[in-house]
């Protein structure tokens, strides 16, 4: 790169920058200001100025808590792993040049759940592993075992291999919860893992933040620094391979990356669905199929929705929280059937 | 004053058992078990039970001989019966198959929950106990007044009330003619609760209220916590605790935000064997509420006024009672007012 060429691109990432700041800003205090009981926005900024900068307002300390331990780390998060999810389900759709792909595709959901249950249902590790460290290992199991079958089947070149591979670890994996679930649960327990399937912020606290934040932020420079090979790898593998890019090593970098990113995301707060699968998709009817663009806007889409969806769960039914992963689908399936439509009539 | 009103509700209903005190139950009896008419021509010789509650109230009754199977524990039977216990053979920890029970040849099955015969039983449908003769009888505390296919623990539509396990007592004692035995219980069970309510008049504050933490499905997660209309609730109204939990719902999952904000005076604490989330262990559930950077804050966390009471006595069952006493001794023992 010439150092025009990179100060071209510092220009831009100050421009596009500073306003995808402001309105992630602007998203994450709106998801601080609206939650399950009325608290001021006044006093959301009182207690942001005494934790931030230390200015020494006297506040209920419930208050306090519940704004800058509860909600701030519930937006934090919720942003993560939108943007997660969605740069997870773009890379996943180019690369495999499915538009049906995503996050958990890899088998990752499925891993999870089994990971939840062995631990919640078949008391695995006696009440000292958490429900989400069994969730990730599960996670991580359900894709190496993935990754080694599409393998063995001299996968890497043909994405036909890994979907399949996929498929057929996820089906392995949902049918062992189903197996641990009815062999030995009661339905008050059950219920307890399908709460926590559906998508759950409740548990978010500064340690996932701190899990949650730098992840999506690794995951998103890799996938940044892979922008122009998944461009190319949208005309099929062969024609990256024919452009120089080594296809196998790309792929499996990639793969990889969004594995793990779902995989963290899964394990914090449960296997949220339609993220990872509408906002790419929508991202790209809205800024076209340059990866450039594509993700970080797909980021940025996916944090700001999660966050809409967490506020909007918190607060749809009073007294009682819905799970996210419903609030998703149920806004996420009829805005992506406008945005088709509406492209439709565009062209 | 509802306190006195229940005094009162209370000494009439003994009252009114007393009057046509124990005589012979005429049989062929039919009795109502919510809705469905269950009709037995002579006392059952053998019974199975699902659920602890049954069990130990058949056990009360002096009626253990006649049970040839139980089903669905959640902790050790009660002390005084665990001699009689270790002779009756327990179908299954959890629920039993339908097999297994119709497999005892009972002529009557006491059943705990409608979640395991009901509509959608996962033993079978009363339907099904129905095909085969043996009358299901399901504990009016669980199928009065609620509705158990909405909602993860059913919804009650209808507060619990204490009546609907006087009644089963009723039920049980008349279906194998021991009405004395039953009545005796039923007097018993009400001196007591008047007592924990004596104990703790003038204790607290008129607006004093209070929470039930029963597990959560992970430490830092929405809990489960006891609705407003469910056992629980009964037991707060009781000693004059309100229950800052709206939902109608059994055991809603309620945020800490807003249980936090609710303030509320007690917390109660539910301890079990079970141990299949953390948060089953009350000292992790104590651990938890002194750390939580919110819930340390709370009234009753900084001033300790937390309970711990068993998960058995929160069901429809004698150990009820003995959570209330527990639960009034510890009002007793707190300062509310200050």
């Amino acid at each position: 790169m010439t150092p025009a060429v990179l100060g071209r691109l510092a220009g831009k990432l100050c421009l596009h920058g500073s306003w995808v700041l402001a309105v992630l800003l602007a998203a994450i205090v709106a998801g601080i200001a609206i939650g399950e009981t009325p608290i001021s926005l006044s006093l959301v900024f009182q207690v942001l100025a005494n934790k931030l900068w230390g200015a020494g307002f006297v506040l209920d300390p419930i208050d306090e808590g519940i704004v800058w331990n509860y909600r701030l780390t519930r937006a934090l998060v919720a942003a993560a792993c939108g943007a997660g999810l969605a740069i997870s389900g773009v890379v996943l759709q180019s690369l495999l040049r499915n538009p049906l792909a995503d996050p958990y595709l890899l088998g990752i959901s499925a891993g999870a759940s089994t990971g939840a249950v062995l631990v919640a249902i078949m008391g695995l590790g006696a009440g000292a592993v958490s429900l989400s460290a069994g969730a990730f290992l599960g996670a991580v199991a359900a894709f190496a075992l993935v990754a080694l079958l599409a393998r063995s089947t001299g996968a890497v070149s043909g994405s036909g291999q890994i979907i399949l591979a996929g498929i057929a670890g996820s089906q392995l994996f949902n049918a062992l919860t189903s197996f641990l679930i009815t062999k030995s649960a009661s339905s008050e327990q059950a219920r307890g893992i399908m709460f926590w399937l559906l998508g759950n912020l409740s548990g978010v606290r500064w340690q996932s933040v701190g899990l949650a934040v730098p992840m999506v932020l690794i995951g998103l420079a890799v996938c940044l620094w892979h922008r122009r090979a998944l461009d190319a790898f949208m005309f099929g593998s062969d024609s990256a391979a024919a452009l120089g890019i080594p296809v196998r090593q790309v792929q499996m970098v990639l793969i990889a990356t969004v594995a793990l990113v779902t995989a963290v995301m899964v394990s914090l707060v449960g296997s949220i669905g339609f993220v990872g699968l509408v906002v790419p998709h929508a991202a790209r009817l809205l800024v076209g199929v340059r990866h450039g663009r594509l993700i970080p806007v797909s980021a940025l889409s996916g944090a700001l929705f999660l966050i809409a969806a967490d506020v909007l769960s918190r607060t749809a039914i009073k007294g009682q929280v819905l799970p996210v992963g419903v609030i998703t689908a149920l806004i996420g399936a009829p805005v992506f059937a406008v945005i088709l439509i509406k492209a439709k009539g565009g062209r | 004053m509802p306190l006195s009103r229940f005094a009162v509700m209370a000494a009439s209903l003994s009252l009114s058992t007393l009057t046509f005190a124990a005589s012979p139950t005429p049989y062929p009896l039919t009795i109502d078990n919510c809705g469905v008419p269950l009709t037995f021509n002579q006392a059952p010789g053998k019974a199975v039970t699902i659920g602890q509650s049954g069990t130990e109230i058949l056990y009360t009754l002096g009626l253990g001989d006649k049970v040839v199977g139980t089903s669905l524990w959640f902790s050790e039977v009660l002390p005084q019966f665990k001699a009689l216990n270790a002779n009756v053979p327990v179908l299954a920890k959890n629920e039993p198959s339908f097999e297994s029970v119709i497999g005892k040849r009972p002529d009557l099955v006491a059943v705990q929950f409608e979640w395991m015969v009901g509509p959608q039983g996962v033993v079978g449908t009363r339907e099904q106990f129905a095909e085969v003769n043996i009358p299901a009888y399901i504990m009016p505390s669980d199928c009065e007044g609620k509705d158990n296919l909405v909602g993860a623990d059913g919804t009650r539509l209808r507060a619990f009330s204490v009546d609907s396990v006087y009644k089963t007592i009723d039920q049980l004692a008349q279906i194998f003619d021991v009405q004395a035995r039953g009545e005796q219980l039923n007097t018993d069970l009400r001196t007591r609760l008047s007592k924990a309510q004596a104990r703790v008049e003038g204790k607290r504050p008129k607006d004093a209220s209070a929470l039930f933490w029963f597990s959560s499905a992970d430490l830092k997660v929405d809990p489960y916590v006891a609705g407003h209309k469910g056992i629980p609730d009964f037991m707060m109204q009781t000693l004059g605790l309100r229950n800052v939990v709206a939902s109608d719902e059994e055991w809603p999952t309620v945020g800490w935000e807003t249980i936090a904000k609710a303030n509320p005076t007690v917390l109660v604490i539910a301890k079990m064997d079970r141990r299949r989330f953390p948060a089953d262990d009350f000292e992790k559930k104590l651990q938890f509420l002194k750390s939580d950077p919110v819930t340390r804050n709370m009234d009753a966390v900084r001033n300790n006024r937390i309970v711990i009471i068993d998960a058995d006595a929160m069901q429809a069952s004698i150990r009820m009672f003995d959570g209330i006493d527990q639960l009034a001794s510890a009002i007793d023992q707190f300062d509310l007012r200050k």
